[in-house]
């Protein structure tokens, strides 16, 4: 390992049995995690569930994980296998999926389109999607040059915060602020696409 | 909202750092003990982090009402889980050896009972230890690993009380061997990705 992981302060946390700090990393990883297991499973509708199977079996070998790889590698292993156990499983029981699919057309009015979808993958949400795309990309426009710099060094490419106080010839602690402030400006612009209908259930 | 998280705080730009991995421990136990609390900054974490995402790839743009879902329907499953407790930082390298080689000798401690058990009350002629070792070793004397200097009869495998002693098949020497061996090598410490693989496929209940 050549750089500490950045989720180290928060798994230390968890190991020492604080389970907020295991949501602070479901928060993070859920979306990456759903869409790998989508591009493996077919059935949308399993994606979640095996997300969340997922994240269980994660957190219950927490205390194993050393920290060899990124967590991140180590939480895409988890996902890969408990999906391929879930193939595995409707192989072998093809009717459990079936009869859950036959209920769903008996007590749906829905079109047959929105029936093949799930809740991820309606029009709705699909619009949803892009238009929170569309807003940060526009939001990104509309920082400074060296808010926006800073913002796109650390989350497209990576780099550590010394990294960028180097590239971009400043202290750490203005590559902190500006990251900061970058992050604020563009989730103000999101905010009235993010409240959410059902309430603050956060 | 009862904590000090607002907008343009010292305390949000902690978790900016936080989300960056650029922050000590203390740090991030102080988020995560406003996280419980406070709805601003659990907002707050999500939106921080769709961001990255879609700067990454738009297609991880999710909204926040799904994402939320998944997180309240974690959570009551979280609740059921026992606590997780890892041992201390500090003492990690001994407890790391042990657990390394506990299981092996566990499994090498279950057969030498086993053996022993067969060796102190063979010689008596009871035949419940002998039956027990027979139900035992069938898997390893089908191995290929059997020489073929040691072929027999397709009988099935067992002890017998010969005259008062007991005799044991010549095909349970090369298991026996094997096993030796395994709680040998053990002390040393086998490959940990046995280990590993264990833990994250069979642990879960």
């Amino acid at each position: 390992m050549n750089a500490p992981d950045v989720d180290t302060p928060l798994i230390e946390r968890v190991k020492q049995g604080d389970v907020k700090a295991f949501e602070m990393l479901v928060v993070k990883y859920q979306r990456r995690i759903e869409r790998l297991i989508g591009r493996m499973v077919r059935d949308v509708d399993l994606v979640p569930d095996i997300a969340q199977e997922t994240f269980i079996r994660a957190y219950r070998a927490i205390p194993q994980f050393r920290g060899d790889s990124a967590f991140y590698t180590w939480l895409y292993r988890i996902a890969v296998n408990t999906a391929k156990k879930a193939l595995m499983d409707l192989k072998r029981d093809p009717l459990v999926t079936e009869s859950a699919r036959a209920n769903r057309e008996e007590d749906d009015e829905r079109s047959p389109v929105e029936n093949e979808l799930s809740d991820g993958e309606t029009p709705d949400a699909v619009l949803a999607s892009k238009q929170i795309a569309a807003a940060v990309n526009f939001a990104i426009e509309g920082l400074s040059e060296e808010l926006r710099q800073a913002i796109t060094l650390r989350e497209i490419e990576g780099l550590s915060y010394e990294e960028i106080a180097e590239l971009m010839n400043c202290p750490i602690g203005t590559v902190r602020s500006r990251i900061f402030r970058a992050r604020e400006a563009i989730a103000t612009r999101l905010r009235p696409l993010l409240d959410t209908r059902e309430g603050d259930r956060w | 909202m009862s904590s000090g998280f607002e907008k343009g705080s010292a305390a949000s730009e902690q978790l900016s750092a936080l989300a960056d991995g650029e922050v000590d421990a203390a740090a991030a136990g102080a988020a995560c003990a406003a996280w419980k609390t406070d709805t601003e900054l659990r907002r707050t974490w999500h939106a921080w982090h769709l961001i990255g995402d879609v700067l990454r790839s738009e297609d991880l743009a999710s909204s926040a009402e799904r994402d939320q879902r998944f997180l309240v329907a974690l959570r009551g499953r979280l609740a059921l889980e026992p606590v997780v407790l890892a041992p201390a930082p500090a003492a990690a390298p001994g407890r790391r050896a042990g657990g390394r080689w506990l299981l092996p000798s566990a499994v090498a401690a279950g057969f030498t009972l086993v053996v022993g058990t067969f060796v102190v009350l063979g010689p008596m002629g009871t035949p419940a230890p002998a039956t027990t070792l027979a139900r035992v070793t069938p898997p390893a004397v089908e191995s290929p690993v059997v020489p073929a200097s040691v072929r027999e009869p397709a009988a099935p495998v067992q002890a017998v009380a010969v005259n008062g002693r007991m005799i044991r098949d010549p095909r349970l020497e090369p298991y026996l061997v094997a096993h030796k061996q395994f709680a040998g090598t053990s002390a040393l410490g086998v490959p940990s990705t046995f280990l590993r693989a264990e833990t994250v496929d069979t642990e879960p209940r």
